[in-house]
């Protein structure tokens, strides 16, 4: 049951050649946080992913989720997807925290929430993700420095911390069956996942 | 009299849907920032449990723990652990630091609620 909240760090670790850097690939359900000069690469349909650094010190990181469908009352801030988000953006706020970065010096810049997944128009889940990961950054008081949000095409980010580069590739010409099967797992393992929260243990 | 719960979490997304399920189950609900603030108005403040993320500036959860169980009024009070630290050595740490249960986020509301009735209902 503890499948879904598994928010686990992206291991996919590569030199390229082409930005001539370390660098490592985020798939969907991952994050990643560094102090070192990389590049953090991801593939985004639907999903969004948050870059998120603390601007003074260069400490910086990403993640890569999407809302599960939870059902229930989707403006209530209790509901299941709500709280599913809340945990993965702060699983990657903590990391950060954990590396040293200061919460007062983060800001954010967000990407994807395309709508790109065939059979997912209808209740245009990247409209959903990109929305969620706005309010959640307002409601933080963490600033968003730049995003690019929804559309129709799949992206490819490229995230420097150290700099705060981003650069962002629109996927135009690219058949998106694979990006598009990617998301359908992911999001089929968070629909089946069970939504009733992380352990419990009491001491006493 | 509505028991108070003090809440402490850094993230304000957090505290809002931590706030919102308690309040609806009828507690009275004290939220802080971080340890130093969870400090500062369990001081001030009647407490009946305490409901702490452990990851935060200032303050961690943990030390506000060790310093809540050094106040005479905080000896028995309920301090529930409310972290996406799930390991056992910080768990053990935990446990050794007088806390009375790990919830590992996300949190569901139910099964929040059922403890917090668990232990001081």
């Amino acid at each position: 049951m503890t499948e879904i909240f598994d928010e686990h760090a992206a291991t996919n670790f590569y030199f390229d050649r082409g930005f001539n850097t370390e660098a490592v690939k985020l798939l969907p359900g991952e994050y990643f946080v560094t102090s070192k000069d990389m590049m953090l690469v991801t593939v985004l349909g639907s999903c969004v992913a948050a870059c998120i650094r603390d601007n003074y010190s260069g400490i910086g990181g990403m993640n890569h989720f999407m809302l599960p469908d939870a059902g229930g009352d989707p403006n209530s801030p209790l509901n299941a997807s709500a709280r599913y988000g809340t945990f993965a953006m702060e699983i990657l706020i903590n990391q950060l925290l954990k590396l040293g970065a200061r919460r007062s010096n983060l800001e954010a810049k967000v990407f994807g929430g395309g709508n790109v997944i065939d059979g997912m128009t209808v209740t245009n889940v990247g409209q959903r993700n990109a929305d969620f990961v706005l309010d959640f950054l307002k409601t933080e008081k963490i600033k968003v420095v730049a995003q690019d949000l929804v559309d129709v095409f799949p992206r490819k980010v490229y995230f420097f911390p150290k700099s705060s580069k981003v650069m962002v590739k629109k996927l135009k010409n690219i058949r998106n069956n694979e990006i598009s099967a990617r998301e359908k797992a992911y999001r089929k393992s968070l629909d089946k996942a069970d939504t009733g929260g992380g352990d419990i243990e009491l001491f006493s | 009299m509505a028991k108070t719960i003090l809440a402490v979490d850094d993230s304000a997304s957090i505290r809002q849907m931590v706030a919102f399920t308690l309040k609806g189950a009828g507690y009275e609900v004290i939220q802080a920032v971080d340890g130093e603030d969870a400090l500062e108005k369990a001081n001030k403040h009647t407490v009946n449990l305490v409901l702490t993320d452990i990851n935060m500036p200032r303050m961690d959860g943990l030390k506000l723990l060790e310093l809540l169980r050094k106040l005479s009024n905080y000896k028995t009070v309920p301090i529930l652990m409310l972290t996406t630290e799930s390991g056992d050595d910080i768990k053990a740490k935990g446990r050794a630091a007088g806390a009375t249960g790990w919830l590992v986020k996300p949190f569901d509301p139910k099964r929040l609620l059922e403890v917090i009735a668990k232990v001081i209902g």
